[in-house]
């Protein structure tokens, strides 16, 4: 069996940035998206979802508050901050930058 | 994400140097942040490249600035939340409602309760971990986990006060003993001298064997200023010396004559006014003067009002037209209030004073580029021109001297400062080695306390930080301690300096000293502190009982054998001084200095025309003076031995011509020091008279002139010892040479008087009567020595009422003649001093370094000797084991010392007196002290080590 490929931590910081991009939603929701809209293929770990949560927090891309949650239980939701918003943009066109990049390489004749 | 960051470092394996696996925290281990699910029949997921895209050029500015914003609004947020704490129970609700939901999930999808709720915990991962993770990215983590490293320090060295006294200790002597010291020197060798470009001035005139201070007279300046080429311009001064400002308050003042170009050669400039113009350097123009900053503050409140006022001085006015810079100073360090324009005839300089003009001092500024060595060149021609004014006898004595004025200034400092730094740095060294030392040893001792914490999951820098923070806060508390200690010893060391090393008590702590010693204390301590904590512990390490690193304890033996061969250098270094200085206290000086008073009464020119006048009041003195009560004998003469007289009163012996006697060859050399005295200066110093008789007072009116040899002088000019009745011609040499002088009659011979200073050998002297028949012999410049059983503070009060029956302006100044005597050995005495106090200083470190060395030694190894006892080992067994450990590294030490102190004894040949610099008497008496001393320092941890308990070895650690 192969060995799991490992991601680095600023691509999770972008995947949460755009997953909060369409609202906001508690830690629980966020891993559960990223594993639907990818299909499954991308797992997140929870044990490093909420440090990066955090972290994000402390820089100020986005912001949490308590709310009741979908079955009336208190959950943190977090939201995108404008700032998150002008980063995730940025973060986004350095990715695709870097795949379009990765693809002539692989594609090369 | 612009760039790559590694904040997890990558996974590897590693391996210590020596082959060995090493032991690595489980928490290095990369954290899987994303699993990507593999599928059958692609790519296993995605792997991305740690790399960063590269960078449109056109867009780089424009990104750098959204960068830069974006990290300062990400600072503020940080800053924010640094002082708010997030409480960590939110962090648990939070993550408690995650599992929850997954368990909730997990139930929808039909798992039993029990089963869901445990792959709700699988799949989450570890709960403390993401707990920690999540206070990890707090802002303020970073300073709470120093704050920890701080009180974790403090509580170690809460546990070992012997290891953290001693450091604090050993810092700060050296740092104190360095940095007052160095302040000391650094006014000494580096002061700025107040001048515009001090280093192209110099000062230049005639040197000869008599007068080591170059000079000049009128007649040789204006030629060489004429014919000149190295110099941008010169100038000269005429000496310091005390003048009267008559007014409504007379007050004495210092006032010097000085040339027209003497302010603009030295590039000074008056604060307000000007300088002199040279128009009012002609002889008999109206004078003008320039008066110091002290003055100006003095009398006239810093008023600039005080320009073109008119004041008196010596009863002529004179005009005040500008004032002095505040730090002014005349290149050679007289004390000045006034300046006054010379006013020299230059014309005049070739008649006056048999042809050679008036005495001056001259000081030039060399052109750019001109080195002191070149201008010597280049002025050769010019002095050798000169040099036919000088009569033949002693023409070749002359010599031309140029030197930069710091030169002259310091000339006999500049040694004494070099051996304190040397033995300054010495002690520094000695105690960055104690410091290492200590760091090492306790770097040991808990090494498996940190192979323990790395076990545990201590990051590398964590573990580098915290001892980093250790030796940080050892140096930092001992750089204060040692900065306050210095203060305390630069008080010390000026309050005892003498009076000779001039500027020392303006010394005070320099700021780029201190800076530069708690440097080097920080350094010392940082790479001494961290070196341990940089190994990677071994796994070894975990099990064994006992920390033995061999290399360490090499180490730390190499540094305690350096300890004690430098300290082995001070301490023959300060032996030689004490021996050096005890020899000059028991100098026989030929006289008796106790009960002998010396008074002198310079009387202000001005009231007193020509030398009848001082004739007379001198005599009128003695004659009260004789009437005190308590006074046996009153002897006056015109200098004060064991001082050495200036050239004004000495002569060569050649110029000694015994009437009926082939004259002296001028080649045998040697210098005379005369003396004009009166009869009773015999009595009152208990000089003996070995042949013949001393003078008598009716001498004195007598008319004859009359001479006493000092015994040397009889050895040399009569060497078959017939000297009485003999008569003596001495050479004049005003207006030329001439022997047609007075003859002396000889009329006994005295014992021999040291008199060229107290490290000088004995001068053959000759005394002249000074009789009434020569007024013009008498001048301000005698002095009165009084025999008198009672205290001088009952004398003084009845001297002073005396002498001021007869002038009461006269001032007055009396002192015991052993307090004369006693201030010619202050320098010698500081110098002992201070290097005495390093030696002590430098020895007590080494006996602790090695002391300190020994004790692990003991404890490292208190499980191997009590194998040894438990094996049959006597207690005399083990203390003869320590002991030769210990003695061996003092014996190692002490040849390497003794070895390196007698190459740097032959610096110190000249500063010693009656002492050789390889004296054998003062290295035995080193090693001896050295030898007691390391003994007992040896000796208490191997007593330690003879009373351990086999029983409680053998099982300890």
């Amino acid at each position: 069996m192969a060995s799991s490929p490992e991601l680095l931590q600023g691509t999770l910081d972008l995947l949460i940035l755009r997953t909060l991009a369409l609202g906001s939603m508690h830690g629980w929701g966020i891993a559960q998206r990223i594993q639907q809209v990818s299909k499954d293929v991308l797992q997140v770990g929870q044990g490093s979802l909420y440090p990066a949560l955090h972290r994000l927090e402390y820089k100020g891309w986005i912001k949490a508050e308590w709310g009741p949650s979908e079955n009336n239980r208190r959950a943190k939701f977090y939201s995108l901050t404008p700032e998150g918003q002008g980063q995730l943009e940025a973060e986004r066109s350095n990715w695709e930058r870097m795949a379009e990049a990765i693809g002539l390489v692989l594609n090369q004749v | 994400m612009a760039g790559w960051r590694s904040s997890y470092p990558t996974l590897s394996q590693t391996t210590r140097k020596d082959g060995a696996p090493g032991v690595r925290g489980c928490f290095e281990e990369k954290q899987i942040l994303v699993r990507v699910a593999p599928k059958d029949d692609s790519i296993e997921g995605l792997a991305f490249l740690p790399f960063a895209a590269p960078q449109d050029d056109s867009t780089l500015g424009g990104s750098l600035v959204k960068r830069m914003s974006g990290t300062m609004q990400e600072f503020w947020t940080r800053l924010r939340f640094l002082f708010s704490r997030k409480r960590t129970q939110d962090t648990d609700e939070e993550l408690q409602f995650h599992i929850d939901a997954q368990m909730e999930a997990n139930l929808a999808a039909g798992m039993t309760p029990a089963e869901s709720r445990r792959q709700a915990l699988i799949l989450f991962g570890g709960v403390e971990r993401a707990r920690e993770a999540c206070s990890e990215a707090r802002p303020g983590w970073f300073f709470d986990t120093l704050w920890q490293d701080v009180r974790y320090a403090l509580r170690g060295f809460r546990r070992n006060p012997v290891f953290t006294v001693t450091a604090l200790a050993t810092l700060a002597l050296g740092i104190g003993a360095t940095t007052a010291v160095l302040s000391v020197v650094d006014r000494i060798l580096f002061r700025p001298l107040p001048y515009a470009h001090a280093d192209r001035l110099v000062s230049m005139g005639l040197v000869q064997p008599l007068e080591k201070q170059e000079f000049t007279l009128g007649g040789f300046y204006y030629e060489w200023r004429d014919n000149q080429k190295p110099f941008e311009s010169m100038t000269f001064e005429r000496g310091a010396g005390e003048c009267n400002l008559t007014a409504s308050n007379p007050v004495r003042l210092h006032c010097a004559d000085v040339a027209a170009n003497f302010l603009p050669t030295l590039g000074v400039t008056p604060v307000i006014g000007r300088n002199f113009l040279p128009e009012e350097d002609v002889p008999n123009a109206p004078k003008s003067a320039l008066i110091s900053d002290a003055l100006w503050l003095a009398r006239y409140n810093r008023s600039r009002d005080v320009l073109n006022k008119q004041i008196d001085i010596d009863g002529k006015p004179v005009r005040i037209v500008g004032v002095l810079p505040a730090g002014f100073e005349m290149p050679r360090l007289q004390a000045v209030d006034v300046l006054l324009p010379a006013q020299m005839d230059i014309g005049a300089q070739h008649t006056l004073n048999g042809g050679i003009g008036l005495p001056m001092w001259a000081f030039a500024r060399l052109k750019p580029g001109v080195s002191v060595a070149k201008a010597r060149a280049e002025m050769d021609s010019v002095f050798r021109y000169t040099e036919q004014w000088i009569p033949e006898q002693f023409r070749q004595q002359f010599q031309l001297q140029i030197r930069s004025i710091r030169d002259r200034q310091m000339q006999d400092a500049y040694r004494a400062a070099w051996v304190l730094l040397g033995a300054a740095l010495a002690v520094m060294l000695i105690a960055c080695a104690n410091v290492a030392s200590l760091f090492s040893a306790r770097g040991a001792a808990r090494e498996r306390e940190l192979a323990v914490r790395s076990a545990l999951g201590a990051s590398r820098f964590r573990i580098i930080r915290q001892t980093l923070t250790e030796a940080l806060l050892l140096a930092i508390a001992g750089a204060g301690a040692g900065c306050v200690l210095a203060e305390i010893l630069l008080r010390i060391f000026i309050s005892i300096s003498p009076s000779g090393i001039p500027f020392l008590a303006n010394a005070q702590l320099d700021l780029r000293i201190i800076c530069f010693a708690i440097l080097l204390a920080l350094n010392c301590a940082a790479i001494c502190g961290v070196a341990p904590a940089l190994e990677r512990p071994g796994s070894i390490a975990l099990a064994a009982r006992t920390a033995n690193s061999g290399a360490h304890t090499r180490l730390r033996g190499f540094l305690v054998v350096a300890q004690i061969a430098v300290s082995v250098v001070l301490l023959a270094g300060a032996s030689l001084f004490v021996r050096s200085f005890r020899n000059l206290q028991r100098e026989d000086l030929g006289m008796q200095t106790k009960n002998v008073l010396t008074v002198r009464i310079p009387l202000v020119d001005s009231r007193y025309e020509g030398s009848h006048a001082y004739m007379d009041f001198y005599l009128r003195a003695e004659a009260a003076m004789r009437q005190l009560p308590g006074v046996q004998a009153v002897g006056i003469s015109n200098s004060l031995p064991p001082d050495a007289n200036s050239w004004h009163g000495g002569s060569r012996l050649g110029d000694f011509f015994v009437v009926g006697r082939p004259p002296i060859p001028p080649e045998t050399g040697g210098t005379v020091v005369g003396r004009l005295v009166t009869p009773d200066y015999f009595r009152v110093l208990n000089i003996p008279i070995l042949e013949g008789r001393g003078f008598t007072e009716e001498e004195r009116s007598a008319n004859g002139d009359f001479m006493i040899l000092s015994r040397r002088l009889a050895e040399l000019l009569f060497p078959k010892g017939d000297a009485i009745g003999q008569h003596i011609r001495s050479a004049n040499y005003r207006p030329y040479f001439s022997v047609d002088g007075p003859a002396f009659t000889v009329v006994g011979v005295a014992g021999n008087v040291k008199n060229a200073g107290l490290t000088g050998q004995d001068e053959p002297e000759s005394y002249e009567l000074w009789s009434n028949h020569h007024p013009e012999s008498w001048s301000r410049h005698c002095v009165f020595l009084i025999e008198t059983n009672l205290p001088p503070a009952v004398v003084t009060p009845w001297l002073r009422t005396q002498i001021s029956k007869l002038d009461p302006t006269a001032p007055v100044e009396v002192e015991p003649l052993t307090q004369t005597v006693a201030r010619l050995a202050d320098r010698p005495r500081f110098e002992m001093a201070l290097l005495s106090f390093f030696a002590a200083t430098g020895l007590l470190l080494a006996v602790v370094g090695l002391y300190g060395v020994v004790a692990f030694l003991v404890a490292q190894r208190t499980q191997e000797i009590g194998v040894r006892m438990a094996l049959g080992a006597t207690q005399r067994n083990i203390l003869e084991r320590v002991l030769a450990r210990g003695m061996g590294l003092v014996l190692m030490g002490g040849l390497i010392g003794l070895g390196a102190a007698f190459a740097v004894s032959r610096l110190l040949r000249d500063l010693l007196f009656g002492v050789s610099a390889h004296d054998p008497w003062s290295f035995v008496s080193v090693v001896l002290v050295l030898s007691g001393v390391a003994l007992i320092a040896t000796l208490i941890p191997a007593l330690a080590a003879t009373r351990v308990n086999p029983n409680v070895a053998l099982r300890c650690e």
